[in-house]
Formats: structure tokens, sequence, C-alpha cells
């Protein structure tokens, strides 16, 4: 934390500067916060009113939310588990890749704040 | 000129022969962007029908066949091409600008003609344009990888003209209609019927079905800033169009799609590049179009051509934001990245707005398209389908929508202070955001280019409250996993995808095939040549100069040999 105080953000954008509000303490906790506070009002609100839908399926309560939540988490795990088996070094196939070289500078224009 | 229709086309294909002689960058670049003006000028005013027939060597070939199907692919080509060249402003490289617009070109030729043999044409003309733009790297890596792109792309091309050939000799027609797709049964099948799978078979790769779809990750991240905003546009809508005037109600197409939504999300969670996981997530989103491609009716087939049209847009932004990451800080790289939302705030607001539109939040683009596909699978009953693409939904949220923004422009400080993009790309990406976020908000705009009449009604509480719960709890699945670390970490890696197969498994056989030919020809050639040599140092030996042969004989063994011979003819004679 010592180091973002120092930081200079004179150079920045105004709208950058601005947003820096997340580095505040507990910024991300009340983003966090507010996500759980959401989903729990998006899926009390299927108590309220009457689905139109195709799939009895549907008709669950909060079937999106959990169906969403529990597939993605599902997702994530699966592949992490996949990386076992998939994962090679940058250099797999190099040099007939792209993965393993820099991208070359004719085609960048690379700048800082700073500068 | 043609029945005084200017051909949309043919504006690209001069503008890039002009490219090609003007000196001076800037003036490139302005022409550039006044192609695809002109373009959409003529497009937009192109009258229904079919015109521009010509003949061509006993074929009679249609360069314009507009109907509401062509006409949306036509505006959404040359919206994607204006904006593309508006990102690339700054090119100075001939090479890349000529490319651009002549693959813009032939990407917007091809959706208007009206025969199979003009469609291969501009389907070769796209393979060959766009390959420039991979080259254009100028490195090693990117010289391979344009090379295997190119492989792929010709053989598509080859493989379908082949399959015109067929189905001419069995049908006696070129005509680019609905084509029924007959099941190859033992015994069921002809010349015609092997046509038809063969130009599906090449539809199908441009489209990267699955199993042939690792062209697509393995280029598009290849090509340079700007080139891959331009990939990311034509190549495989041009199929998605392909397959939707050719193949539509193809009911193989809802499985072949179904997967295709489903496995590349699973890549794209573990990919580093963010640029190749938007090639994956590309990937996925074609698969929603295929699959309203095979449900086949009218709802289902408007909303793949309404997705394809706001999927460009929003796949282009997406491309735009991280290619000006990738501009800015010289990598696209998830592991590298970080903490950039301080100094570039405007890019990384238009890659979240990319993001709220692939993700279909409401408000956004993808809201109003892809619902029409989903609704289209849902009202003919798969429900499994159907359950694959809510899950597929979820899942792009959670890798487009969420780990590109996040890991770009937010997770752990990289230490990275660049500056925000060139005020030419904000443009671009200005505007790509503008239209997602029209469209979201006016669908009507949207649903009046549909090829069907469109009775669709995208904003109800239903559907607005469960998307919501979807995004919601997918984004609070994404939360509660990074709190926990059960996350996987970006991580500097390469992916075994089914390019292994060709990359690898297939040159390990080919090296080691040709180990074992070459021993076997050593070996029998090495042995060939071991006995000639010994045969004749032998021959040499015994009838050389300095062999037993050669040595004079003494008349005196002559003599005893004549008497040993008439001694033998005595005793032969005697007894017989």
């Amino acid at each position: 934390m010592a180091k973002r105080k120092t930081e200079k953000t004179e150079d920045y954008p105004a709208l950058g500067r601005w947003l820096m509000f997340l580095e505040r303490p507990k910024a991300v906790e009340y983003i966090v916060y507010g996500l759980y506070a959401v989903c729990a009002l998006l899926i009390l609100l299927d108590f309220f009113y009457t689905k139109i839908v195709y799939f009895d399926t549907e008709r669950y309560w909060g079937f999106y939310g959990l169906y969403g939540f529990f597939m993605c988490a599902a997702l994530v795990i699966c592949s992490k588990m996949m990386r076992v088996f998939l994962k090679r070094g940058e250099d797999y196939y190099a040099p007939t890749d792209t993965q393993g070289e820099d991208h070359p500078d004719h085609d960048l224009m690379k700048e800082n704040v700073h500068d | 000129m043609i029945d005084g229709l200017i051909l949309p086309f043919l504006v690209y294909f001069v503008g890039a022969a002009l490219v090609a002689v003007i000196p001076f960058a800037r003036g490139r670049a302005a022409l550039s962007i006044l192609v695809p003006v002109i373009g959409f000028y003529l497009i937009w005013n192109l009258p229904t029908g079919q015109h521009g027939q010509i003949g061509f060597m006993g074929f009679e070939l249609t360069l314009l066949r507009v109907d509401k199907l062509s006409m949306i692919f036509g505006i959404i080509f040359s919206l994607a091409a204006f904006l593309s060249v508006i990102y690339a402003w700054h090119i100075r490289d001939r090479v890349q600008q000529i490319a651009a617009l002549l693959y813009a070109g032939s990407a917007i030729g091809a959706v208007f003609v009206g025969d199979l043999i003009s469609l291969f044409f501009f389907w070769e003309g796209t393979a060959i344009a766009s390959v420039f733009l991979i080259w254009a790297r100028r490195t090693e890596g990117a010289f391979y990888t344009g090379m295997r792109y190119l492989v792929v792309q010709v053989a598509s091309g080859v493989i379908l003209i082949a399959g015109v050939a067929l189905y001419y000799r069995a049908s006696g027609t070129i005509a680019f209609d609905k084509m029924v797709l007959p099941m190859l049964w033992p015994g069921h099948w002809d010349t015609g019927a092997l046509g038809l799978w063969l130009i599906f078979l090449s539809f199908g790769i441009k489209c990267a079905f699955p199993l042939l779809h690792n062209w697509l990750q393995d280029a598009y991240p290849a090509a340079t800033v700007t080139g891959t905003v331009m990939l990311s546009a034509f190549t495989t809508k041009l199929a998605v169009y392909a397959l939707a005037r050719g193949f539509p109600g193809t009911e193989i197409l809802i499985p072949i799609g179904a997967i295709m939504t489903l496995f590349p999300i699973f890549y794209a969670v573990i990919e580093n590049d963010l640029r190749r996981v938007l090639a994956y997530s590309l990937n996925n989103q074609l698969g929603f179009m295929v699959v309203g491609i095979g449900v086949g009716t009218e709802l289902a087939l408007n909303g793949t051509a309404a997705h394809a049209f706001v999927h460009i847009l929003y796949k282009a932004l997406l491309f735009m934001s991280v290619g000006a990451v990738l501009f800015r800080t010289g990598t696209a790289k998830g592991s590298e990245l970080g903490g950039l939302y301080r100094t570039m705030p405007l890019t990384m607001i238009f890659c979240v707005v990319g993001a709220a539109s692939i993700s279909a939040f409401p408000l956004f683009s993808g809201f109003v398209a892809k619902s029409l596909i989903l609704s289209g699978a849902a009202k003919e009953g798969y429900w499994v389908v159907w359950l694959i693409l809510v899950f597929a939904s979820a899942g792009v949220f959670h890798h487009s929508g969420i780990k590109i923004p996040y890991f770009a422009f937010f997770a752990h400080d990289s230490g990275l202070r660049p500056k925000e993009a060139p005020t030419h790309m904000l443009i671009a990406m200005g505007l790509t955001a503008a239209l997602c976020i029209g469209i979201g908000v006016f669908p009507s705009l949207l649903y009046e280019l549909l090829p069907y009449k469109v009775k669709y009604v995208p904003y109800t509480t239903t559907h607005v409250i469960t998307q919501l719960q979807l995004l919601f709890f997918s984004a609070l699945a994404f939360t509660i996993l990074m709190r926990t670390q059960i996350y996987p970490p970006e991580l500097r890696s390469v992916n075994l995808d089914s390019d292994w197969f060709y990359r690898r498994a297939f040159k390990a056989v080919v090296h080691y095939a040709a180990v074992i030919v070459q021993a076997v020809f050593w070996g029998v050639t090495g042995f060939i040549n071991r006995a000639a040599i010994r045969l004749v140092d032998e021959l040499h030996n015994s009838h050389g100069p300095d062999g037993p042969r050669a040595a004079s004989w003494p008349a005196g063994a002559m003599v005893l040999s004549i008497a040993a011979l008439l001694g033998l003819t005595l005793i032969v004679i005697f007894f017989s």
C-alpha cells in the first residue's frame, strides 16, 4: 500500500483518477456485498411474477440463478482439471507459433503516461 | 457496372487498386474509410431480385442476388469494414491496407452471389486476402501460422468446388439456394449426395465446426493488432451466411451447434492470451448461430441473422479493446496484464460494453438477438439443446464478460501505466459501443432488417429477470471462486487442442515414417552396394591384372592339358 500512496497520478486521465476509489480499503468488499444483495433480490423476485416459459424446468423457483451458479462453478473446476492434461510450456510449438514470441514493435505504439 | 448497377464488391476492389498506388499513408487510410461508405450506400439502394448475370464457360453466373438475408449480411459487413478501417487509421503498411479492402470486398461479394461457382471465387478470395493480415506481423511464428491458416482455408475452397462439380453433375444446377442434405446410408448414396456433403463440409471448415475449428484459435491471435479485428468479422460469418442460405433446417446442425457452444468455453477459461480467449468465445457464439440454422424456423433463422449482426459488432469491439491494450503494452496475455483501468479508463469502459453485449445483458445488443435463437430452439421442444445453450450463455459471461475486462483492466496491479488508446481507436470503439447499446435499447431497428417478419418481444418481465438471475449468479460463482482462490490463475502456457493432431502427432507420424523409410532404403541400397563391391573385388582378384587368370601360363601346361583331354576322349570312345 505504501507504494500506491506515493504513486504520481497527475498524468492519469481524470476518469482513471476517479475510478481509483476502487483502491480504497474495503471498496472491493462493498462491491462484493452489493453483488450478494443483487443476487438475493433477483432470486426473491421469483415469488412476485408469473413466469411465461416454454419448459416446466424453467418454472422452478430460482432455476436460472442456481443453474447459472452451479454450472459456472462446474465449468471452472472442469477447466482447471483439463489443465492437468492440456497445459504445456509457451514454447511448446516454437518456432512455428506466435505464443512464445513477443509482438513485434513495428505493429505497436507503446507509450506510458509518465513518458 | 451490370444492369445499370454498380456491384458493391467492385468498389472495394477498385479501392484496393487505388490504395496500391497512392503514395501517402494518410491518403490510403482516408480512401480505405471512404470505400465502405460508398459500398454501404450502394448496398442500401440495391433493388431486390437477381441482377448481374454474366456468362462464364457455359454457365450463367449471378453476381447480385438481393433479398433480406443477403442484405443484412451486406450491411453488417460494410459496417464492420468501416469500423475496422477507422480503427486501423494509424497503419502505414500498404500490404495490410490492400488486404483489408480485398478481404472485405470478397466477403461482401460472396454474400450477394446467386450461384455456387461465383461463391467459390469469393470464398477463395477471402482466404487469400486475409492471410496477409497474419503475415503482416512479419515474424517467423506468424509466417508458419499463416501457412497453416492458408492451407485450411484454401482446402475449404477446393472441397467446395469439388462438391459443386459433383452436385452439378447430379442435379444440373449451380444455383446457390436451399439444398437438402441427404443421409449417407450405405447403398443409399450417389455422387450428388457426396457433392452436397462436400459443400456442407467446406462450409463447416470455414464455420469452425468441432474438430475443424482450430485454425481459428490458431490464426486470429497471430494477426496484427488491426488484422485480428478484420478477421473476426468476415470469414466465419460468411460461412454462417452460406449455411443459412444453403442448409436451413438441416437437423444435424443442431447437435453440431450445441457442441460448438459448449467445448470452447472450457478452453477459454484456462487460456492466457486474451485474444485467443476471444477466438474461443467467437467459436462459441458461432455455435448459437449454427443451432439457429439447424432449427430452421422463421424465428430461429431470424435469430441467426440477428445474432450474426450483433455478434460482429461486439466481437469487433472486444478485439478492438484488447487490441488497444496490446498496442500500448506489447502484450495481450492475462498473466502479464492487470490494473490498466487507471490509465486506460475509456478502453476499459468500451471493453465492458462489449462484454455486456456478448453476455446478453438487458439493454445491450446480445440480449435482443440471442434470445431469438434460444426461444426458437425452446419452441420446437429441443430441451437438452436449450439447456446447453443456457449453460453456454452463462459460460460466455464467465469467460468473455468477466474474464477479459477483469484480467486486463483490474485483477492484480501489473504496474503497467500505458497511455490511453489513440484517438482513432477510441472513435472506432466508441461508435461500435454506441451501436451495441443502440441495438439493445431499440431492438426494432435490428428487427426490421431481419429476413422474416418479427413478432418477438425481447423485454418481458420473465425474460429480463431470468436473464439477470443467470448472469448475476454466474458473476457470483466467479467472485466466490476468485476469493477462495479456486479459480485457475492466468499462466504463461499453451493448451493442447485439436491442432495438436496435425501440428505434433501427424508431424511425428510423418517423421517416424520417414525414419523407417530412410532406414529401409539405406539398408537395401547399402546391401546391394556392398554385394556389388564384393563381386567386383573378387572378379578383380581372380581376373584382374594381378589375378591368377591373368598370369601367363607355361607351354608345358598346355601340352599336359591336351594330353589329358585326349586320354579322356579315348576313355569315352572305348566305353561307348
